[in-house]
């Protein structure tokens, strides 16, 4: 549902120049919000084209319940002048999910969302439906459809609260037999019974019908949070004007942006009512308080600009000033420009990162461990002690001369490579059947890692070692060869020079190009635009790179992921800026040829995108 | 079975080259051995990746563990079948080879054990197909073709899985006793000896004309 409603949201469009604003009905418990400002991208896109991405597919059937089956979001009265504004999240009571639109037809919305019944409201002016899970509230012609839930946590809490009080027993045991007796016959993978099993249901009604027992209290509770959570959220943005526009400058200043769509996570909201954390929380309160401060301030904002044939992804990555001036260190690194002459012209996708692990580590030292050493707790204090007697006794130079945290990345397409195979043979005279060893060619895609280091004896001395060890480590003169290292048959190459640890499955690197490409590398202005960025550049030619991806080997969903990018022509370009203790910003862009309109690719990306992030494996 | 069965067809549909042969000896007095072979060593690269997968299709991909036990079940209950002896299994999971041997008193109990064994390995019953004669001899002659079970499973094949397909082989090698007269198949070709028949195809085009390595071979009467 949540993801639905979220994709939902980049179909729709707003001026927020007429009439309400839709934004000003996003609940401030919202922690994530994507917001489409998009009145071009419709133009452009008939919606009878739009119902066919798989992402509206789900969408249609969460709205339109196959209840008003052969309609499309055309036929929903949306006021397509006002945003649309996906929001989601979550505090320690609640779940909230949902979006807030504009309404231009109310008979045309009520013939789509027919479950929805009107309640009672006690807001003036302010029209309330509901079904079993979801309200719909309208106000002049702004509306927000949500879903509150109570978390099981505080549901819990608060009928354990009740049951005791009453001077109840604990409820569980029974419950658990039940459990366990149905476990067990679940795990009987053929279980054939001889006579009929009697069904396990729920605790049966106590036998005074005004006494509930435990588990319909719990529904009871479930009810009551859920209508006074309601109640409380109407308050709020009725009466109070209490919403996430007013109560987050960041997010009115990212609405005020001139972008197609807008994106806002406040990461910090999402650390505070992490359910992770509870043993921080509860055991170590003052580590956790602290920990939270380190967060705060922790947002990522973004904007989608549509330009001619290019699609932007621009995002700020903002942190907390002790949390940045790791960042900071992290990211304050030189370029290792070796690493470019290792990317071949022919690669279809490549990256590099540029981080300065000792300095990061050293911050982090400074700001983290004085943290920890606060803490009166024995473990923390043991933890706080090895970790000062590891800094004291660990040589950091050879640690981090040997991995500085600088890397890269290609994916050079697929390749021929040789493997050994079994063939059967016939005696002419017999046909008597032998076996021979013969050489075979296999498709294997072609990746390679390389690392920045200082340290080049130190994986020299392993890799003397593993040849010592086991025959298959070869060492070959200007690289080392472990053979039948990838699936058992093929081998994979070792390349220690120019400052940079090599691992590859691509022989013609090893054999030919040890010392780099040098002409046939990528081109200078390729370098230029990798150098340039911050502490981070990936480039993929999005047609060259699926289309040689081998998808033989891939799960169905997997596949489905690729396929649905397949046929897509263009290319992706992220960069980064230089990180400052306060944010970095990222540059995500995807261009292509053709006079396909920007709004269909934009669409073909953000379905390619719900493809991926749908992704269960 | 069927599960092996399935997988081999999996594996058949996206390996890229795949070597099956079947080598049935015929004695006169109707007894003989059947000895089948599955050789995947050319596409160990791919294979080694599908059993890295959890799925496939929608299909779970079993472990090695779990494929050589069903193997090993399979064996074990074919063994008992009545008429069938010596059932000898090696596996090479290196390479990716699996051999299959077992003797026989009859052609008929030779099919009837193979039915019944992959019927009590398999969650599904063969239906018909269980009672399908593939193989008959009269002790002069031997008609054989491919069985009903296998023949739907080549089917099954995708159109974008055929281009694999015609990179594998499929080997069929019958012998005898005493010289064979004359057989039917053209794409066969006899043994020096006289004693062997032996028909090779492209899995490709076993899947175009499943009827490819039908044979009927008659052998030089004993009353001559």
């Amino acid at each position: 549902m949540k993801k639905a409603l979220i994709y939902f949201g980049t179909l729709m469009t707003s001026t927020m120049l007429f009439g309400q604003k839709s934004e000003l009905f996003i609940p401030k418990d919202a922690v994530t919000v994507f917001s489409i400002n998009n009145i071009s991208l419709l133009q452009k896109i008939s919606m009878d084209d739009l119902v066919n991405y798989e992402f509206m597919e789900e969408v249609h059937q969460e709205l339109f319940d196959g209840s008003t089956s052969g309609k499309t979001l055309k036929d929903a009265g949306i006021d397509f002048d006002q945003r649309l504004n996906l929001f989601y999240g979550k505090t320690n009571q609640n779940e909230i999910s949902g979006f807030t639109f504009g309404v231009k037809n109310k008979a045309q919305l009520f013939d789509v969302f027919d479950d929805f019944q009107k309640l009672d409201g006690t807001f003036p002016g302010v029209e309330l439906y509901g079904t079993f899970f979801n309200n719909l509230i309208i106000k002049e012609n702004t509306a927000i459809l949500v879903r509150i839930e109570p978390t099981m946590e505080y549901i819990d809490q608060m009928t354990d609260s009740i049951w005791y009080a009453r001077g109840n027993e604990m409820p569980y045991e029974l419950f658990d037999d039940y459990q366990d007796e149905e476990e067990e016959i679940l795990n009987e993978e053929e279980f054939v019974p001889d006579e009929p099993i009697e069904q396990i249901s729920s605790p049966e009604a106590t036998e005074d019908p005004n006494v509930k027992n435990y588990y319909e209290l719990r529904d009871s509770v479930q009810t009551i949070l859920q209508d006074r959570e309601l109640e409380r959220l109407m308050k709020e943005l009725f009466l109070d004007n209490v919403n996430l526009y007013t109560t987050d400058v960041r997010f009115e200043k990212q609405m005020s942006h001139d972008a197609v769509g807008t994106f806002y996570l406040d990461n910090s909201r999402n650390f505070e009512k992490s359910q992770g954390l509870w043993y921080f929380q509860t055991v170590l309160p003052s580590l956790y308080q602290d920990i939270q401060e380190l967060y705060t301030g922790n947002v990522i904002l973004g904007d989608l600009v549509l330009k001619d044939n290019l699609v932007e992804f621009q995002v700020e990555a903002h942190y907390g000033k002790e949390l940045g001036s790791i960042y900071k260190e992290m990211n304050d690194s030189k370029f290792d420009k070796n690493v470019l002459n290792y990317i071949p012209e022919s690669s279809t996708g490549y990256f590099t990162y540029n981080v300065n692990l000792r300095q990061a580590y050293e911050q982090a030292y400074k700001v983290i461990m004085p943290i920890l050493s606060d803490e009166k707790n024995a473990q923390i204090s043991m933890n706080v002690l090895t970790i000062e007697l590891l800094n004291e006794f660990v040589n950091k130079d050879a640690l981090f001369g040997t991995y500085k945290g600088s890397m890269f990345g290609t994916f050079n397409g697929i390749k021929k490579i040789k493997t050994k195979k079994i063939e059967f043979y016939y005696d002419e005279e017999t046909f008597e059947y032998g076996e021979r060893e013969a050489e075979a060619e296999e498709d294997m895609p072609i990746f390679t890692m390389g690392f920045s280091i200082d340290r080049s004896d130190i994986p020299e001395k392993v890799m003397k070692h593993m040849s010592r060890l086991t025959s298959k480590f070869k060492n070959m003169g200007s690289y080392w060869k472990f053979e039948n290292a990838i699936l058992d048959s093929a081998p994979l190459y070792f390349i220690n020079t120019n400052g940079l640890f090599i691992i590859t499955n691509d022989e013609d690197l090893a054999v030919n190009h040890a010392d780099g490409y040098a002409s046939k590398a990528i081109s200078s202005k390729e370098k230029k635009a990798a150098k340039k960025s911050g502490f981070m550049y990936a480039h993929v030619d999005i047609a060259e790179t699926l289309n040689r991806f081998p998808t033989g080997v891939l799960n169905p969903r997997q596949e489905e992921i690729v396929q649905s990018l397949k046929g897509k022509s263009g290319q992706f370009d992220l960069t980064s800026s230089k990180t400052t203790d306060e944010m970095t910003k990222f540059n995500l862009q995807y261009s292509f040829e053709g006079s396909e309109a920007t709004g269909k690719h934009l669409l073909d990306l953000i379905n390619s995108i719900y493809v991926v992030t749908t992704f269960n494996p | 079975m069927k599960k092996i069965i399935l997988l081999f067809v999996l594996f058949l549909s996206l390996v890229s080259c795949i070597e099956i042969s079947d080598d049935l000896t015929m004695h006169n007095d109707g007894s003989g051995t059947l000895r089948y072979k599955v050789n995947l060593s050319a596409s160990k690269v791919k294979v080694n990746s599908i059993l890295a997968l959890d799925s496939l299709d929608g299909k779970k991909v079993p472990s090695i563990q779990e494929i050589s036990a069903k193997v090993g079940e399979f064996a074990k209950i074919l063994d008992a079948q009545p008429g069938i002896s010596n059932v000898v299994i090696e596996e090479n999971y290196t390479d990716f080879i699996l051999k299959f041997s077992c003797d026989f008193t009859s052609i008929m109990s030779l099919q009837a054990g193979l039915a019944n064994a992959i019927e009590a390995v398999s969650k599904d019953k063969l239906g018909p197909e269980a009672d399908e004669i593939w193989i008959t001899w009269d002790g002069n002659k031997l008609k054989r073709s491919i069985p009903a079970f296998a023949r739907a499973k080549v089917k099954a094949y995708k159109s974008n899985d055929l281009e694999l397909l015609k990179e594998g082989s499929y080997t069929s090698i019958t012998r005898f006793d005493r010289p064979i007269e004359k057989f039917d198949n053209t794409l066969g070709t006899l043994s020096k000896s006289k004693t062997a028949v032996m028909v090779k195809a492209s899995a490709y085009s076993i899947k175009e004309n499943q009827d490819l390595l039908e044979n009927t071979i008659y052998l030089i009467s004993t009353k001559n």
